[in-house]
């Protein structure tokens, strides 16, 4: 296996006997390195949580920045290549302006991630498409917006699929997030409820002591859409989170704590 | 009382005076005004009885409906009549001075005036007007020589013809005439044949339209007859438009007391009667 | 047997003489016509004559100028006729193409305002067409939105466009909208008044533009889809 690997992992638009295109893994594979995210969908909203990784203390933390919005009703939590990352947001909010120039609506949050998954899969050496990526985008992202079917959570990967998600982790601290989240996930969960869980598994996954600093978070709902918490919101519910040790995260009784995820309308292979 | 601005006796022939300053403001970007054209389908034949002349009743200002029931057959003599297409003015105006002239003529000389004098004075006024008089002329009448139609074109030609049609709908009508006019149609044929060359120009060519006109030009008798046929209705309107009582608004209104500024009473005494004589 | 235009004077002013002419290419043709949109508090009535024609011929008496773009949109044409053809085909594969990219219906604000941006894509070559485009919005509501050729567009509750438009749009005025009426209490319009108000204002332009006759066709749209009706008008 690893032998037949090193033959066919060089080009990106070459498919190993498998049938595999090892690029695109090698760049999942890379998300697994960047900082954790977790985003939870209820009916009151969205809420996504990332952790900033502060690598020294005479860095400007303010200037990580890994929750953006893209359009009033549209927010993006990004984990990988931060420099990928920006071109695809700027992707993002270029298709919902254009969308909202022609169509005088907004975008639905479903099109603004295919919009942005037609652009990271325009990797390769063609040669009719000159802005090509010569290799495929290093970012994960989770998509959380309102549109008229309510508060939408998606996630896609570098192969540019993507699925719809009630809640989802992404980043190194993803497996064991995502397990919490399955654990946690209600359908009746209020944004209070989700914002404390998204921020108490973001904590047990975190290298570094969680505090309003090393955070980011954002509300999505139907009333104010895009909201960032200020340091002294975080500040208010860090405070308030319970401890790790005394109140781990549990599985609830009314829930089945079976994760249900809907596929979108690109199935993920 | 006469002034030098409104002569008494006007000058004879047309006043140019208007030109100069009428080509330099058209020169300068100035609109000028649009004349009234009645465009036309109009027609005339020879029957066995005499002549037949026809014409729709529309009369255009560019794209829309001046008059929907215009006359376009005017008369020029008792046995002679005129259809005009072009510049409404133009052909009201030519047929009318035309026409005087023509009842001097037969004053002078005390006898019918023959149809060809009117198409000689009809192309001479247009020819020396060169073309700026826009009337395109079918004329019909009957003489001691019998029955005469003449075309005569607004620069002045003119053409002898059995059957002739002129305006924007004479390709219609003459595709009418071209397959079913002969010599010698009794006056019912001759009567529905150009009548149809008339609808013909009055559903295919958008500038005429409305109803059918004939005039039926005999040896000693003439029938005008308009409308012919009322070839287009005017459809039913759905609901009533008709105001309730106040919808104009009243923007102002001033009462003005009539001032009482003297009293005299007159008193009339009843006269008794005279009865001097 | 010579035609009338032949005899357009030669105008000539003193000490010039005609030079040579510079024909050029002209793209545009006036194939007249009229539309005219309604909107009710829960339908649309939208109708279009059935002449097309050119300069004083007619082409056909019985062309369709209304265009359905989808369950709830009716798109009305006028002017130019190529041009008319060109836009709603382009119009329809937008149409499709957005419900494909989007999984849903385009509503009619949306392709009314994607209808602005299409005209306006070509500001310096346009479609030379008189655009009516009628329809339910998101809260099932009638709208009518009215285009110039290059891409104005205004949401309003009843309009007539087209070569008899300046004549009709001053009546629908005064018998829809009830400007310069004292006294009167507005009542919203019923379907079966907007519809008798509709061929009655056909019937008057008929009498007096040229380029409006023959026939009117008109599309009544509800909640429940899109009805057809048609009328004749006089053929002179």
């Amino acid at each position: 296996m690893f032998l037949t690997r090193s033959e066919y992992d060089r080009g990106v638009n070459t498919f190993s006997p498998e049938g595999r295109l090892f690029q695109v893994e090698y760049a999942i594979e890379a998300i697994k390195l960047g900082s954790t995210a977790i985003g939870i969908a209820t009916s009151e909203g969205v809420i996504l949580a990332v952790e900033k990784r502060i690598t020294s203390p005479l860095m400007e933390p303010t200037t990580v920045e890994k929750i953006v919005e893209v359009d009033k009703h549209i927010g993006c939590a990004v984990s990988g290549l931060m420099a990928d990352s920006r071109t695809m947001i700027d992707r993002a909010r270029v298709e919902c302006q254009n969308h909202w120039f022609i169509y005088n609506e907004k975008m639905t949050v479903e099109s603004a991630a295919q919009a942005v998954s037609n652009l990271a899969i325009q990797f390769g050496d063609s040669d009719d498409d000159g802005s090509a990526m010569s290799r495929p985008f290093g970012v994960a992202i989770l998509f959380a917006g309102i549109d008229e079917k309510g508060p939408q959570l998606f996630h896609m990967d570098p192969s540019g699929t993507f699925v719809q998600f009630d809640a989802k982790a992404i980043g190194s601290g993803s497996e064991g997030a995502q397990q919490s989240l399955q654990e946690v996930y209600h359908k009746s969960m209020t944004l209070k409820e989700a914002t404390t869980s998204a921020l108490t598994i973001l904590k047990q996954v975190m290298e570094e002591k969680l505090n309003e600093t090393n955070i980011e978070v954002m509300t999505m709902t139907p009333g104010a859409f895009f909201h960032m918490f200020s340091k002294a919101e975080l500040q208010k519910i860090v405070e308030n989170l319970p401890n790790a040790r005394e109140e781990a995260p549990k599985p609830r009784s009314d829930s089945g704590a079976t994760p249900s995820i809907k596929p979108a309308a690109i199935s993920s292979g | 009382m006469s002034s030098v601005l409104v002569p008494e006796i006007p000058a004879p022939g047309f006043s140019f005076d208007l030109c100069q300053r009428n080509n330099f403001l058209s020169k300068k970007g100035f609109q000028v005004p649009k004349a009234i054209k009645t465009g036309t389908t109009i027609a005339g034949i020879v029957y066995k009885d005499g002549v037949i002349l026809g014409a729709d009743t529309r009369a255009t200002e560019d794209t829309i409906v001046a008059d929907k029931n215009c006359r376009k057959i005017h008369y020029l003599a008792q046995n002679m009549y005129v259809c005009g297409a072009g510049t409404a003015a133009d052909t009201d105006m030519t047929s009318q001075m035309i026409a005087s002239q023509l009842e001097l003529h037969r004053l002078n000389t005390g006898r019918i005036v023959p149809v060809c004098t009117a198409n000689a004075m009809l192309k001479q006024l247009l020819f020396r007007h060169q073309g700026h008089i826009g009337a395109a002329l079918v004329l019909g009448g009957v003489d001691l020589d019998g029955p005469h139609l003449h075309c005569i074109f607004p620069h002045g030609s003119s053409d002898t013809q059995q059957y002739t049609t002129m305006g924007s709908g004479s390709l219609a009508a003459m595709a009418v005439f071209e397959s079913r006019w002969k010599p010698g149609l009794s006056e019912e044929e001759g009567k529905e044949l150009v009548a149809d060359a008339i609808r013909a120009g009055v559903f295919n060519d958008l500038a005429s339209g409305s109803n059918v006109d004939l005039c039926i030009i005999r040896k000693g008798s003439v029938e005008y007859i308009r409308p012919y046929d009322v070839a287009n209705v005017k459809g039913v309107k759905q609901s009533s438009y008709r105001y309730k009582r106040g919808t104009t608004a009243v923007l102002a209104q001033t009462i003005r007391p009539i001032i009482i500024e003297k009293e005299t009473i007159c008193k009339v005494d009843t006269e008794s009667m005279d009865t001097s004589s | 047997m010579a035609m009338l235009n032949e005899y357009s004077g030669r105008n000539l002013p003193d000490y010039e003489f005609e030079a040579v002419k510079k024909v050029h290419f002209s793209p545009y043709a006036d194939n007249g016509g009229s539309v005219i949109a309604l909107a009710g508090d829960d339908f649309c009535i939208i109708a279009g004559d059935t002449r097309l024609s050119s300069g004083f011929s007619i082409y056909t008496r019985e062309q369709q100028k209304l265009f359905p773009l989808s369950n709830t949109t009716v798109l009305g044409c006028s002017g130019c006729w190529c041009d008319t053809l060109t836009l709603t085909r382009i119009l329809s594969a937008r149409m499709q193409m957005y419900k494909h990219e989007h999984h849903k219906e385009m509503s009619t604000p949306a392709a009314a305002q994607m209808l602005s941006t299409m005209l306006y894509y070509k500001r310096f070559f346009p479609y030379y067409v008189s655009n009516m485009l009628a329809g339910l919005d998101e809260n099932g509501k009638g709208c009518v939105y009215s285009y110039d050729p290059i891409g104005h567009c205004e949401r309003s509750n009843y309009r007539a466009g087209g070569s008899a438009g300046a004549l009709l749009q001053p009546l629908l005025d005064n018998q829809v909208g009830y400007k310069n009426q004292e006294g009167v209490d507005p009542t919203p319009l019923s379907q079966e008044r907007a519809l008798s108000i509709i061929k009655d204002v056909f019937i008057s332009a008929a009498e007096r533009d040229i380029y409006t006759g023959d026939g009117i066709s008109i599309k009544i749209i509800t909640k429940d889809g899109v009805k057809n009706e048609s009328f004749s008008l006089r053929k002179d």
